[in-house]
């Protein structure tokens, strides 16, 4: 035993001084590094480096209380591929640019529509210090001009844009919460369209708003969702917490808040390559705002009526959807997560089907209640 | 004659000190001589016990019965040993040419302390005492088996004091009585005074970090160890006992987690580990993400640790050397502090550790709500030679991370929890889990 | 076993998602629990006897050495490629600018400080950090499966690929998750009474390697949709990363992860080592060798060690590891079930020594 520990101990003696020679090449302080809040990237006016990329640094203050108003530092540089832009930014600016905590990232709409989506995608995927859950979205008119917002209102603690797509700060039904991961699977796998926000900002330029959605697939053009789209296709694929429905049918006019939402859908394909789709909603929530009274006892019709004009809507969507050719709730994948794959038809013949697809909307409608008062 | 040498030859020994008395009685043709040491024994009990008496009995031949019915009479054999007796406060008794020992030693030391290191909120407040016979006297008035064994030693050349082992002879393994023998055998230094000597002479390797026997003063806690299977270890005025063969958990466990209901202990003892691995990691873990990757922890964090470290001029590893040093110093300054200075003392460690040194920008007001954490959390540790080790493997710690980054300081913590369970203390392992199925012999655990 | 969910299995694995892994996983699920039993009840009839001993008494002296000396090549590099895997990926996501020879020492120090101790130490040892470590698997697993971001159609999807053959090299990676109870041919030394080991051990291994498999291939596929997986070269660190802890003190899965493999990684690689040298050990008796008094036999052993890791960690590149691992476990299946064939012959050995004796 005591042979063993001084054998031991002789060999770490030996190494230390080994290893002390090879130290002292990681060792940064905090205060050398920046940390990027943002990246927008956009399509610059130069032809020669069509990548334009903003970064968006954080100033970190040593007291939140004394000074609530966030500093933010810019900067913007062209570039012919992204890394090359970046390569030169770091000339730029005196401290070590740090990717791990930036979580936004916002891609101009010319970019987009440029359809230059795989290869920002491969830029965001193959470094490793980009989170992977960092939110995707879209700017309008560009992404420098969003990221160089700072809204009223914002505090140094938390830029507010983020509040908008964490799930923790407004859970509104017109957002789409669109993750890095998420963009990367939609985008190579062919059975489900990528779904992105859109962020504008408003007249007065002091607040962002995100109530729209563009649709990507391979081959098409980008589709703009409008706000009420927006909503019935998070309502439709579960993501809103709660979503208000406003229904106009015989004279009654009432708004039904619905908090829990289920849908789930099925696709059939039948011998003769006819795409049928089974998609079942059930809404259960409550009556926030009434422009008559409205009886207890009058449940049951009411939620006829709100099963009739949600159906009404979402079927409005959803052909729209399959008119064009856009599959954002993937029901190709679907087809495929239940079907052997020796025996499922190729991806033209679905394409082809898919225009003249049928679907079936059931819409199970669940008032509990009128609200506090009738 | 046999008795006439022997006081000759006791003379001649002491003959440089005039504390030694020679008395000689005679009455009514009975003679007696006493020996003894004037300030070791106890004027009273020579008093009452033979000068009394003597003059009170018939004859020398009763006197001679009575004495050895006495309960402080003991045997003698050599010169050396009556020597040796008489420096331990007995008289030597010569009648009619032969010699008699009587144990009546003034003793002052016999009173139980009460408890000052390890204080709990209920039961007993009384510790051991500094002298080895009233301790041993407590601990069998609390330990009611006939297989309690003592064995007696005397070490120290120079000071000659009793070493007493006690353990109970069922539950002890033979092997640790054995090592623990043997290595007593071979301690033969000229000083002993305490067990904490003992506990390094006793162990080989002075090298290492970790206390290798546990140093207890309550009398509970020795019960409870007695009856686990240690063996104790007793010096005479020293009111701590030393235990052994030890592991790792004993070192975390107070007697207090027997008194309260399960879970209570367990979240006490939940508690306690937190504060240990708090204690251990917590500095490292900032060395290691302020300067190599800082985005481990979340954003608003990393800021927060940004904004704090704004104007501080060290880099972080030594930011908080220069923090814990410093609170290494009050730790050990206030160890030693008169009672009227010690208002002072925590009025300049609060101010100038807290608010000065941040108001300053010497040091980031993170760091020194981190040392002020691992300065309590390093106290939650119920014994306090574990918490030396852990302070001194919290520095080790720290200079690991400065060289290797996160990595570094996860292996450091591999490389810790290896050592421990490498270490033996008297032939158990000293890190191990224990489960339910295994007989827990060396364990303190009751449940 | 849940080692193996960072090292190169999955990324084999999901090379040939659509050539057959599935019904790889499922008959290497049947075929290593099967040899996990036979494996058990053979050392169970020899208690406290490690193999080496086994061999020495009951096969020639030339068999022997060369057995055992390939066995021991065998173990270091199990632990060679856990090490050189481990490497790049702290590299990769952890400390981007650390030299590598650096990273390397800082795994391999404290392994072979481990693989020197005794094995019952090791034991120990293990026990611990797993205790540790347990919860912090158990939390990531369920984070994953609870996770709405989890699409159950992929994993469907892939599921039904399960009518094709099995691919050899898929069910070698598979097979190599059974292969940790190859370490009783060392480890047995502790076991020094009968162990009881009836169909309820037997189903409990069964069951936990069908969820550590179904959980190493399904969950990547989940997050990471199916087309196109084996472009993920990490695919478990790009899973890792997708998951998000809202409410805790480190936002991204993925250094949890990292944080957990570091210590399963070192725990791997401590055991092979320790298997490797304890077979050197018993070819070279190498307690024996001294120099100055000081027995440095072991040392020697261990400065060839790091000098070989070194040297592979400087030369390999991603690829070239992928496809000497895949080489090496599918090796090891054509080896470990012949294994079967030399316990017979040991067992007949045994008894007729028993009977000498």
């Amino acid at each position: 035993m005591l042979k063993r520990q001084s054998k031991t101990k002789i060999f770490f003696l030996s190494l230390i001084p080994f290893l002390m020679l090879l130290s002292g090449c990681e060792f940064k302080d905090i205060d050398k590094d920046v940390f990027v809040s943002m990246i927008a990237i956009d399509k610059s006016s130069d032809n020669d480096k069509p990548y334009k990329i903003t970064l968006k640094f954080y100033q970190p203050t040593s007291s939140y209380k004394e000074a609530p108003e966030p500093q933010f530092s810019y900067l913007t540089q062209n570039g012919e591929s992204l890394s090359e832009a970046i390569r030169l930014m770091e000339s730029y600016i005196d401290k070590e640019i740090e990717f791990g905590h930036s979580k936004l990232i916002v891609i101009g709409e010319d970019l987009i529509k440029a359809k230059k989506s795989k290869e920002i995608l491969d830029f965001l995927l193959r470094r490793p210090d980009i989170q992977m859950i960092s939110w995707i979205t879209v700017g309008r008119p560009t992404a420098e001009e969003i990221v160089h917002l700072v809204p009223e209102g914002e505090n140094a603690a938390y830029p507010a844009i983020f509040n908008y797509f964490d799930e923790n700060g407004t859970e509104s039904q017109y957002i789409v919460t669109s993750y890095l991961f998420d963009f990367r699977r939609r985008l190579k796998e062919e059975g489900i369209d990528t779904v992105l926000p859109i962020i504008v900002i408003d007249e007065e330029k002091k607040h962002f708003k995100v109530n729209r959605a563009l649709i990507l697939r391979n081959n098409k053009e980008p589709h703009e969702l409008s706000t009420l789209d927006t909503g019935i296709y998070n309502m439709l694929t579960s993501r809103a917490k709660v979503a208000d429905l406003i229904i106009k049918e015989e004279g009654d006019y009432f708004i039904a808040r619905i908090d829990s939402i289920d849908s789930k859908f099925k696709v059939n394909v039948s011998d003769t390559k006819k795409i049928t789709i089974e998609l079942e909603v059930s809404l259960v929530g409550y009556i926030s705002e009434s422009k008559e009274t409205l009886q207890n006892k009058d449940l049951p019709y009411l939620n006829k009526l709100l099963e009739k004009d949600a159906n009404m809507k979402f079927t409005a969507f959803m052909e729209e959807m399959i008119k064009n050719g856009y599959d954002p709730l993937g029901f190709r994948m679907n087809y495929k997560s239940h079907t052997l794959h020796n025996h499922r038809i190729s991806t033209e013949e679905w394409n082809e089907a898919y225009k003249d697809a049928e679907i079936h909307i059931t819409v199970k409608p669940g008032l509990k209640s009128t609200g506090t008062i009738q | 004659m046999f008795a006439t040498e022997t006081i000759n030859w006791l003379n001649e020994q002491f003959k440089n000190t005039n504390e030694f008395i020679q008395k000689n009685i005679d009455y009514e043709n009975k003679h007696i001589q006493l020996l003894y040491m004037k300030s070791l024994i106890s004027s009273d009990m020579l008093q009452t016990l033979i000068i009394k008496p003597f003059f009170e009995m018939a004859s020398v031949e009763q006197f001679k019965i009575y004495l050895q019915a006495l309960p402080q009479f003991q045997e003698v054999q050599t010169k050396e040993e009556i020597q040796l007796e008489v420096m331990n406060g007995n008289v030597v008794v010569v009648i009619q040419n032969e010699v008699y020992l009587l144990d009546i030693r003034l003793v002052n030391n016999d009173k139980p302390n009460s408890t000052s290191v390890e204080t709990t909120i209920n039961g007993s407040q009384l510790a051991l005492s500094d002298n080895i016979l009233t301790n041993i006297n407590i601990i069998r008035s609390n330990y009611h088996q006939p297989s309690l064994c003592v064995e007696y030693f005397v070490k120290g050349e120079v000071n000659q004091h009793k070493v007493a082992i006690v353990y109970d002879k069922n539950k002890i393994k033979s092997e640790v009585l054995d090592l623990i023998k043997k290595k007593l055998q071979k301690v033969d230094k000229q000083l002993i005074t305490s067990t904490n000597e003992l506990n390094n002479f006793l162990n080989d390797k002075r090298f290492t970090l970790f206390p290798q026997m546990i140093m207890t003063e309550r009398p509970d806690r020795i019960v409870y160890n007695l009856a686990g299977g240690k063996v104790i270890l007793l010096v005479d005025g020293d009111p701590q006992s030393l235990a052994a063969p030890v592991v790792f958990f004993d070192f975390m466990t107070t007697i207090e987690d027997n008194y309260h209901t399960f879970f209570i202990s367990l979240f006490l003892k939940i508690l306690r580990y937190t504060g240990l691995f708090l204690s251990l990691l917590l500095p490292a873990l900032y060395v290691g993400v302020s300067s190599f990757t800082p985005e481990v922890f979340r954003s608003e964090l990393a800021l927060t640790i940004a904004g704090s470290r704004v104007g501080v001029p060290f880099s972080s590893f030594v930011e908080v050397l220069f923090m814990l040093f410093f609170m290494e110093l009050l730790l050990e300054a206030s160890i030693r502090l008169p009672k009227a200075v010690s208002a002072t003392a925590t009025t300049v460690g609060g101010l100038i550790l807290g608010t000065a040194v941040t108001e300053a920008s010497l040091a980031s007001s993170i760091m020194v709500i981190i040392v002020s954490a691992v300065a309590i959390s390093t106290f939650v540790i119920p014994v306090n030679e574990m918490a030396f080790s852990i302070r001194v493997v919290r520095l080790l710690l720290i200079l690991i991370t400065s060289f290797l980054g996160l990595a570094g300081l996860l292996l450091g913590f591999f490389s810790l929890i290896m050592y421990l369970v490498n270490m033996s203390s008297f032939g158990e392992p000293y890190l191990k889990l224990y489960t339910s199925s295994e007989n827990k012999k060396s364990s303190e655990e009751k449940t | 076993m849940i080692a193996n969910i960072i090292a190169s299995v999955p990324a084999i694995l999901f090379h040939f998602h659509k050539e057959g892994s599935v019904s790889a996983i499922i008959l290497a699920i049947i075929v290593g629990t099967i040899l996990i039993t036979m494996y058990t009840r053979f050392f169970n009839s020899f208690p406290g006897m490690t193999l080496p001993e086994l061999l020495k008494n009951t096969t020639s002296k030339w068999f022997y050495k060369s057995f055992v000396f390939f066995l021991a090549i065998v173990w270091f590099v199990a632990g060679l490629i856990t090490l050189v895997t481990f490497t790049f990926l702290l590299i990769r996501f952890l400390t981007p600018e650390m030299p590598i020879i650096q990273i390397c020492l800082t795994i391999m120090i404290p392994a072979l400080f481990g693989s020197l101790m005794k094995t019952e130490r090791i034991l120990y040892t293990l026990e611990i950090l797993i205790l540790i470590g347990f919860p912090i698997i158990v939390f990531v697993f369920y984070k994953a499966y609870s996770s709405d971001k989890l699409e159950w159609a992929f994993v469907k999807d892939a599921a039904l690929y399960f009518n094709q053959l099995p691919n050899l090299h898929a069910f070698s990676a598979c097979f190599y998750l059974f292969l940790g109870v190859a370490n009783l041919f060392i480890f047995n030394r502790f076991f020094t009474e009968k162990q009881n080991f009836n169909w309820k051990n037997v189903l409990f291994i069964g069951l936990l390697s069908t969820l550590a498999l179904f959980t190493t291939y399904f969950i990547p596929i989940g997050f990471n949709g199916l087309d196109h997986i084996e472009e993920l070269v990490y695919p478990w660190i790009s899973t890792s990363d997708s998951l998000r802890m809202d409410f805790f003190l480190i936002e991204r899965v993925l250094f949890v992860f990292l944080i957990l493999y570091v210590g399963i990684a070192f725990l791997s690689i401590m055991i092979h080592w320790h298997v490797s040298l304890e077979f050197f050990n018993s070819i070279f008796n190498l307690e024996k060798v001294k120099f100055k008094g000081i027995a440095i036999g072991k040392l020697i052993v261990i400065l060839l060690y790091v000098g070989v890791s070194l040297f592979f960690v400087r030369k390999l590149n991603e690829y070239q590891l992928f496809l000497f691992t895949s080489l090496f476990y599918d090796m090891l299946i054509i080896f470990f079930p012949s294994m079967l064939l030399l316990f017979f012959f040991i067992k007949r050995g045994m008894k007729n020594v028993k009977k000498a004796k």
